[in-house]
């Protein structure tokens, strides 16, 4: 397979500040890669490389092989989905979504026709004729996609596409964009600080923190065996165990993650602790467990004994559960 | 609780305030209909319309300043709309060095009293040995007006989302383009504004001018022949006939740049 | 897919593009070049010159400009006739600044706090109007107010007040055949013409005031007066003085209005153009000119030191 996009070593410093500080990334061809991590991590900043507002101070980005060092934005194959969607406000949304094919030379019958079947694509054939603001967020944010679709670019880069939309939509739309990319089989590039976004919609993802990748892989691999304490701590729900805590849990004396549904709750072991809080989810009841310092979240499956808070409990988990994390 | 209703006194004083601010004006349009010619006896004696005519057909002084004045805030408005403009363009950048300096400058010829304005041009005109002409007053009147075209264009810049000059070059529009197809569309309403202000302060100006027209017949602007008439009255309801043009010549822009700019933080005229 | 990663450039405005997206500093430069070449070149120089200027002097007998470096010519800026010139300006300048801020502060606090709608276009316009419109108009319009067989010496003989005008005008200092002839009058026209500069300013520093903390204010138990002393006031002072700058800058480099209007004392304005023009004494004109150059900055710089910059 291809790699669609390519970082070597990439850094962007703005003065003192590394905001992307030795970036290595491969985006395979037709893989809808996400970019998660807290703000101010770089993973904005990584996007703008990749469509050239931003220029690398160290390092190389090849968009399929090829070296775009040198390339500025207009001459890059990519299109952006922006976070506040840009929409040009002194044009309809046909010609909004024109605007590439325009620029480009194409014809005007042309390209309204393009510009028509793109509409209908992201099921806004109607709407054509109006402006901007005459729009709700979700339809803009079509309109955005479809002004970036029609120019058939090699790589569709959105950067936080979905943050400005209420949570319903967000979701109708996570399921609608997974579906396009598919369809299209397009490289998407999507940037995102939410993490179930990311894990859900992503075929791979890197976190980013500080500037750096923290960790990169799937989804599973993410969530199931993160590489750092902050990949645990951003990313998931998985209790994060300090050294001591895992050696007295019988591990060795590094930082461990150790998922809520592979911990169980046992008459007497080596780690014991005080239920603090309880929470019935349905299907099973989360038990808050406060034990050396450290609070443990274990997961009860429904029909199972759930202890009484304020009761003490020792703490136990699936053999393999517990993923090493180094000692740092 | 604060009430919503202002007290009698502070609504009488805002709205006497705003009486004081034009009924003074209104004199003006009442004593060009005056059958006094020598003094300006109120109540008027008689209300005549002959002024009217007298300007327009017996003072063949009028008319040399009037499309003089015209001409001078065209030209100065024409260079301060592509220098102002090119300003604006260049300071909505990223940070550079000498942004704050130039900033500074760009307000310098208004911050400044006018007398000094003038009379620095008109020394320089005076060691470098440059006859006045047109040319002068247009060097001075372009001076402040890029100001005036700068601060409504940098306003609109500003509010302008930057995300859709990215948008255009990502959609593959080179910079020229971005110009035509994005830029101009969206600057346009407050470049005209600007302009229109640049016009109306050209237009009347006579702090500057007088420094930098030279005393000759032929460089006498509408303003300088109103404050010869001022100093040497002739007929005087004629001199409010030709202050009723250069009111309207002021007072259409002014409206106009107003409608054009207004529903943003931007409304064109705050800082002249 | 097999469109290149790498679109072809498809002409020169394509490459220059590419050109000013590798060095920014190039279209910078396209951008400032004109501009700069205009104000930091022809109006700076002349400034710059007109400056280095006041430290020549003039031969007092052939009347001809020395050109070496004195101080002369500012020692003579403290000569009795010219240090009144100053004195008399700048006092004129503080006092006008004053009835200014006066006057503004009901407009502008009605304006800001009040007025909806219709009504805040209406005050809005109704302030920018006068701003802009032609400001020897406007100086004519008080010529025919203030002379004394106009509107007010009708209306001062009508209401039998006449003496009260004529009182004012024999205090020693005001003294005129009419307001028209009398300091009264060119300190009442300042007044009107720099009124817009004071409100505008004023009006947007009151409208940063959020009702919320007035409200907090009167919750407080503070009464209005309260309120107005200690919480409107000091939040509306920065306004108060970038208005002040305008209407003590302006007045301070007027020579029009003293010219018309008033007895016709010389202000620094007048002096200079007098001084340039019929005198020829460029070097004395130029040191004159320094003057409000010189009160504008410690102005400022007193202005910045009260915080008055931090609002805005």
């Amino acid at each position: 397979m291809t790699a669609a996009v390519e970082f070597s070593n990439v850094s962007r410093h703005f003065g003192n500040v590394k905001a992307v500080d030795g970036v290595d990334l491969t985006i395979a061809e037709g893989s809808f890669f996400a970019m998660l991590g807290p703000s101010g991590s770089g993973k904005t900043t990584c996007l703008r490389l990749i469509s050239g507002f931003e220029k690398p101070t160290g390092g190389a980005i090849r968009i399929f092989g090829e070296d775009v060092s040198n390339t500025p934005p207009h001459l890059r194959n990519v299109n952006t989905v922006f976070q506040d969607y840009a929409l040009f406000p002194h044009m309809n949304v046909r010609d909004n979504v024109a605007y590439g094919l325009m620029v480009k030379g194409m014809g005007r019958s042309q390209r309204r026709a393009k510009a028509d079947e793109m509409l209908a694509l992201v099921k806004l054939g109607a709407y054509g004729d109006r402006k901007p603001a005459q729009l709700s967020g979700g339809q803009r944010q079509r309109v955005a996609l479809a002004r970036a679709l029609v120019n058939e670019p090699r790589v569709l880069l959105l950067d936080e596409p979905l943050g400005a939309l209420d949570l319903k939509l967000r979701e109708a739309m996570q399921d609608e964009l997974k579906a396009l990319q598919k369809r299209l089989g397009l490289t998407f590039v999507f940037v995102t600080h939410d993490q179930h976004e990311a894990l859900s919609m992503a075929d791979s993802l890197a976190v980013f923190n500080e500037g750096r990748i923290a960790q990169i892989g799937s989804p599973q691999d993410i969530y199931d065996r993160p590489a750092t304490r902050f990949v645990a701590d951003f990313v998931g729900s998985s209790n994060v165990l300090p050294p001591d805590l895992t050696r007295a849990l019988g591990g060795p004396a590094e930082w461990a993650s150790l998922r809520p549904e592979a911990t169980r709750l046992a008459a007497s072991g080596p780690v014991s602790g005080r239920v603090t809080a309880l929470r019935y989810l349905g299907s099973g009841t989360r038990v808050v467990i406060e034990a050396q310092g450290t609070e443990i979240a274990a997961l009860v499956p429904a029909g199972q004994p759930v202890p009484a808070e304020g009761t003490t409990t020792a703490i136990a988990f699936d053999q393999g559960a517990l993923h090493l994390m180094g000692a740092a | 609780m604060l009430s919503d209703r202002s007290p009698l006194s502070l609504r009488a004083a805002a709205i006497g305030g705003l009486l004081f601010l034009h009924l003074p004006i209104l004199l003006i349009f009442l004593y060009a209909f005056t059958t006094e010619e020598r003094s300006f006896q109120f109540p008027p004696p008689g209300l005549t319309t002959r002024w009217f005519a007298t300007a327009w057909y017996d003072r063949p002084d009028i008319w040399p300043p009037l499309w003089l004045s015209l001409r001078v805030a065209t030209i100065a408005t024409s260079i301060a709309l592509i220098l102002g403009t090119l300003v604006a363009a260049a300071m909505t950048r990223t940070a550079f060095f000498g942004r704050d300096q130039i900033s500074l400058l760009i307000l310098l010829p208004i911050a400044l009293p006018g007398v000094i304005t003038g009379m620095a041009l008109r020394s320089a005109f005076g060691i470098m040995d440059v006859p006045f002409s047109v040319w002068t007053i247009v060097l001075g009147h372009a001076t402040f007006c890029i100001v005036i075209v700068y601060n409504n264009a940098v306003a609109r810049l500003r509010r302008l989302s930057g995300g859709i000059m990215e948008a255009s070059a990502d959609l593959g529009a080179n910079a020229f383009q971005t110009f035509r197809h994005v830029l101009l569309p969206n600057m346009g309403s407050a470049l005209l504004a600007g302009g229109m202000l640049a016009f109306a302060l050209s237009f009347d100006e006579v702090i500057v001018t007088i420094f930098t027209a030279g005393s000759g017949a032929e460089a006498k602007t509408l303003p300088i022949w109103m404050l010869d008439e001022l100093i040497r009255p002739r007929q005087r309801p004629v001199t409010n006939v030709v202050a009723i043009v250069v009111f309207a010549a002021t007072f259409f822009p002014i409206l106009a740049a107003y409608y054009l700019t207004r529903g943003g933080s931007e409304t064109a005229g705050m800082g002249k | 897919m097999s469109a290149p990663a790498i679109l072809p450039a498809r002409g020169f405005a394509d490459r220059m593009t590419a050109t000013f997206w590798r060095h920014p500093r190039v279209l910078l430069a396209i951008l400032l070049t004109p501009p700069l070449l205009w104000l930091g070149v022809v109006y700076l120089g002349s400034l710059v010159a007109l400056l280095w200027q006041s430290f020549y002097s003039i031969d007092e007998f052939s009347g001809v400009v020395k050109q070496e470096f004195t101080l002369k010519t500012y020692a003579e800026l403290l000569r009795p006739s010219n240090f009144d010139i100053l004195v008399r300006t700048v006092i004129m300048a503080a006092v006008v600044t004053l009835a200014c801020a006066a006057l503004a502060f009901p407009i502008a606090y009605y304006a800001a706090r009040y007025a909806k709608g219709h009504w805040k276009a209406a005050f809005y316009l109704g302030v920018m109007l006068p701003l802009w419109s032609s400001y020897l108009v406007k100086v004519y319009a008080w010529k025919l107010i203030l002379a004394k067989e106009g509107i007010i010496g009708w209306a001062a003989e009508r209401t039998h007040s006449s003496w009260i005008i004529d009182g004012l005008l024999s205090i020693p200092g005001l003294e005129g055949s009419s307001l028209s002839t009398s300091p009264l009058g060119t300190f009442a026209v300042f007044v009107y013409i720099w009124l817009p500069y004071m409100i505008l300013p004023m009006q947007a520093a009151l409208e940063r005031v959020p009702n919320s903390m007035l409200e907090a204010s009167a919750d407080l138990g503070a009464t209005r007066g309260q309120t107005f002393r200690t919480v409107i006031l000091p939040l509306a002072l920065p306004g108060v003085i970038a208005g002040s700058i305008f209407t003590f800058s302006l007045t301070l480099g007027d020579y029009i209005i003293p010219q018309i209007i008033g007895n016709s004392a010389n202000f620094i304005g007048m002096a200079v153009y007098q001084l340039q023009g019929t005198a020829g004494n460029i070097p004395l004109a130029a040191a004159f000119a320094v003057v409000p150059i010189a009160v504008m900055l410690v102005y400022l710089a007193i202005a910045r030191r009260m915080g008055a910059f931090d609002a805005l």
